[in-house]
């Protein structure tokens, strides 16, 4: 089964539901894009590229976001 | 008063209350909070994001017309890491000012002097407007604004600790000798505490848990921005200088003689 970790959770999905893209990833993941930042293997997506990032197995995905600090 | 601005990256302040947003009960008590501070410098801090609930985009409910963000590095526990939180930061707002903070130890949460430094001459290579929290080290603070630092933030005393000005001493050195804005950040719990920061000739205050942590987080927000008012003015004031023996208030020329 493919598989991707996110935020350091592996994830299996079967074949057909793999999500291509990372833009799919968040729509499934039920994430606002807008809110989201994500590094795939170490490097930054810029978000204009959330649709046209391919996703394959295996990959490691981190998504973060600005949250309360000080 | 009125022309008396703070200039940080190149934009001009009108208060001198920085505040962060975390610890808040809720984002809409932090929202009014920071409307009754009139900070124009707000923090915030970068999380992986939880899947299982993922919560509200936090930063609609921060006036970003009023306020410059200045997202942290909090959680970063050396230069490498503060380097990549940053990246992301930027990436993920635009903006290329950033807290740093880098703090290997959670118990005191004290920053690393020689991370501090490395990450700030990275950092300022890669163009970022770089405000680093520091111990109240004179000797640093000289090397970070050597090293481009826009700002240097001595500690009053540890994060979130309310314990007030500790480091006194000190960062009237690190006043002394700075040619960047002197930023007093951490442990302020009170307004005294900000007052008394400001009286020193610090050009700023940086408060988060003091706010956050109140029974009333909005009315103690416009104490804090009423008493870094107080302060600075007192400082600009010139005030008289301390004494050990009384000098009469009233003239003690002949009286009923």
């Amino acid at each position: 089964m493919p598989k991707l970790q996110i935020n350091g959770d592996i994830r299996e999905f079967t074949p057909e539901e793999f999500p291509a893209l990372l833009s799919e990833l968040l729509k499934m993941l039920g994430l606002n894009e807008v809110a989201i930042i994500a590094e795939i293997d170490g490097k930054i997506v810029k978000k204009e590229s959330f649709a046209l990032t391919q996703l394959t197995d295996g990959m490691k995905i981190e998504l973060v976001k600005f949250v309360g600090g000080g | 008063m009125n022309n008396d601005k703070l200039v940080i990256g190149g934009r001009e302040f009108n208060s001198r209350l920085f505040v962060g947003t975390g610890k808040f009960s809720s984002s809409e008590t932090m929202s009014q909070a920071l409307k009754a501070s009139e900070s124009e410098m707000v923090t915030v801090a970068l999380r992986r994001v939880d899947i299982g609930d993922p919560g509200d985009d936090m930063l609609e409910k921060i006036d970003m017309k009023q306020c410059q963000l200045l997202p942290n590095t909090s959680g970063a526990r050396d230069a490498q890491e503060a380097i990549r939180v940053a990246m992301l930061s930027r990436e993920a707002s635009g903006i290329n000012w950033i807290k740093l903070e880098v703090t290997p130890d959670p118990y005191y949460l004290l920053p690393d002097p020689i991370e501090t430094l490395k990450a700030t001459v990275e950092l300022v290579k890669a163009g970022f407007i770089v405000l680093p929290y520091i111990n109240a080290d004179p000797i640093l603070a000289l090397h970070l604004q050597d090293a481009g630092a826009a700002t240097v933030m001595p500690l009053g005393s540890p994060i979130g600790s309310n314990r007030g000005i500790q480091t006194r001493a000190n960062i009237e050195i690190i006043i002394e000798q700075a040619r960047v804005p002197v930023v007093v950040d951490a442990g302020l719990g009170l307004p005294s505490h900000a007052a008394e920061a400001m009286e020193m000739g610090a050009d700023a205050v940086l408060v988060n848990t003091a706010l956050a942590v109140a029974q009333d987080p909005v009315l103690i927000a416009e104490a804090f921005k009423l008493a870094v008012l107080a302060g600075r003015a007192a400082f600009l004031a010139g005030p008289g200088s301390v004494k050990k023996h009384a000098e009469a208030s009233s003239p003690l020329t002949g009286f009923l003689d």
